[in-house]
């Protein structure tokens, strides 16, 4: 899978990085949040918050699995905000 | 569920009627102010007699009787809780667990200690489902002794989060 690189996509990079405490550089499309950065539940539900709040969109919290690596994360966005 | 006393002050039985903490790990005394769903003015008044000072030997400085950074925030976050609860959903039932699980950008600006009366004051920022993100300040007097940046509670089913286990024998 590419990396989609757009401002949307590196805002999103920041916005899940700022969470998972770690520098946006160190955050990769294909990483997994739970097993590469010791992500847990909470901390998805932390990112669909800021991003709800960022985009002024709804993201039914049944999407909360999918959210995986930001690369499943920008495809989720991307969905739900028509982008 | 919830009452007002004739100073317009949420009392204490309203108050443990939303939330599940006894003492002495309740931290609330009072709700002054109350904008369901936006913003609540809690206070708690500090006393030598809390646990938290228990053993501070009599020859020790002022400084040991430092209300302790935890329980300032855990304070910050009943406050915050009342907000969330005494909206719509008027409480914890018996089958959920309310648990403050995040905390980011809080500050320690002030001390506060025995004879002080804390004054918080918590914001509702976003709610997602049985999640919630708050943010706040305290206040002793005029003086701001803490900010939060952003806090995180969250309400589970009980059965989530405590494991069944075997009734504790006693002997």
């Amino acid at each position: 899978m590419t990396e989609i690189l757009t401002d949307r996509y590196e805002e999103l990079r920041e916005i899940v990085a700022e969470v998972l405490e770690l520098e946006p550089d160190e955050l990769t499309a294909e990483g997994e949040f739970v097993e590469e950065y010791g992500a847990d539940s909470l901390r998805a539900i932390e990112i669909l918050a800021r991003i709800e709040k960022r985009y002024d969109v709804e993201i039914p919290q049944s999407e909360l699995p999918k959210m995986q690596n930001l690369q499943a994360v920008y495809e989720m966005v991307a969905q739900h905000a028509g982008w | 569920m919830t009452e007002l006393t004739a100073t317009g002050a949420y009392d204490l039985r309203a108050i443990r009627a939303v939330l599940p903490h006894g003492h002495p790990a309740l931290l609330i005394d009072r709700v002054v102010e109350l904008e369901p769903g936006h913003r609540i003015l809690a206070t708690k008044a500090i006393t030598v007699g809390e646990p938290c000072y228990r053993g501070v030997p009599a020859g020790a400085p002022g400084a040991a009787y430092a209300f302790p950074a935890s329980l300032l925030l855990e304070s910050v976050g009943q406050a915050a809780a009342l907000l969330w609860l005494l909206g719509e959903r008027g409480g914890v039932g018996s089958d959920s667990v309310l648990m403050l699980v995040a905390g980011r950008d809080c500050r320690i600006e002030g001390r506060a200690g025995p004879g002080d009366v804390l004054r918080h004051v918590a914001r509702i920022d976003q709610v997602v489902g049985d999640n919630v993100f708050v943010s706040g300040e305290t206040y002793v007097a005029d003086s701001r002794i803490a900010t939060v940046g952003s806090m995180m509670a969250v309400m589970r089913p009980r059965a989530a989060v405590i494991p069944a286990r075997e009734p504790i024998q006693v002997r």
